[in-house]
């Protein structure tokens, strides 16, 4: 019988068990890798670097996790509030977005080759809508789940997956051909 | 223009756009920046406690004479009517085996689970 995600964290809790962080690592990879990917913009050995430190970060704090939430909303809190801190550091959670939200109200500015590619439509949407879209429809958690792993209020996270849809919409039905 | 699509499909496609991505060393490379176990600390902590045990042990025997008091707590105890002493074993069962059932929900996972994780 395959273990749960509780079973290996307890695991973890009483006897400092590697091996039983291990599999939750290699559980949770790919969506906490995906996610930082989407927020890096697919700059892979960035969001990668940022995934590695998020279970790190993770494995030397998991006597906080209370299971509250499921795991994997914990590690999607860790994982943006580690991309926000490099996003500081690197002046970039402010200003780059505007820019490429400018430019997809033009739609000479996008590429032809791209239209048919969800993941660069996503990529155009401003971060805090495409975080919201990528949470709550990617990665499948609700409003609430989202608000807490970004710690902002219910209705901004609604009002974020909202505006994300409505634009991804509006960009693959201008891309889709006639 | 095409007409807009709904919620649903919007969300199965964004789903399924993104891919698995495979491990590649990831995990590997994740487990070998951990901090180390902290077994050793454990360790430790037992030796002090046994260290601590056997220290305080030692002082009482040196303090009690020899021992003297546990004879004379046998003495003592002989000389109680045997109802009590049943009474007494009986209490003293139900205390270990009150102590044995919340270890050995402490130290079961699945039980453990159940009373602090919602997952």
């Amino acid at each position: 019988m395959e273990l749960t995600d509780a079973d290996l964290i307890a695991r973890v809790l009483a006897d400092d068990d590697q091996h039983a962080f291990g599999e939750l690592v290699g559980r949770h990879q790919s969506s906490v890798r995906g996610l930082l990917r989407q927020l890096t913009r697919t700059d892979i050995s960035l969001a990668d670097d940022l995934a590695q430190e998020t279970f790190i970060r993770a494995y030397k704090n998991i006597r906080s996790f209370r299971g509250e939430a499921r795991f994997s909303t914990w590690l999607y809190r860790i994982a943006y509030n580690r991309f926000r801190e490099d996003a500081r550091k690197r002046k970039e959670l402010v200003g780059v977005d505007e820019e490429l939200l400018q430019a997809e109200h033009d739609p000479q500015t996008v590429d032809p080759g791209l239209r048919h590619d969800l993941m660069h439509a996503l990529n155009l949407l401003p971060l805090h809508e495409r975080t919201a879209v990528v949470l709550c429809c990617q990665n499948g958690l609700s409003h609430d789940e989202a608000a807490r792993v970004l710690d902002i209020p219910l209705g901004t996270v609604k009002t974020n997956v909202l505006r994300g849809r409505e634009k991804l919409k509006r960009t693959l039905a201008a891309w889709a051909p006639n | 223009m095409n007409a807009m699509i709904d919620d649903e499909t919007l969300d199965r496609q964004l789903r399924e756009a993104a891919p698995y991505i495979d491990d590649d060393g990831f995990t590997a490379r994740v487990m070998a920046k951990l901090p180390a176990a902290r077994r050793e600390r454990r360790w430790l902590r037992a030796a002090i406690l046994i260290g601590l045990t056997v220290l305080g042990s030692g002082i009482a025997y040196l303090l009690s004479g020899g021992g003297r008091f546990v004879v004379a707590g046998v003495i003592q105890l002989s000389s109680f009517p045997i109802w009590l002493l049943l009474v007494f074993a009986f209490g003293c069962g139900l205390v270990v085996g009150a102590f044995a059932v919340i270890f050995a929900i402490r130290k079961t996972p699945e039980a453990r689970d159940l009373a602090r994780f919602r997952l």
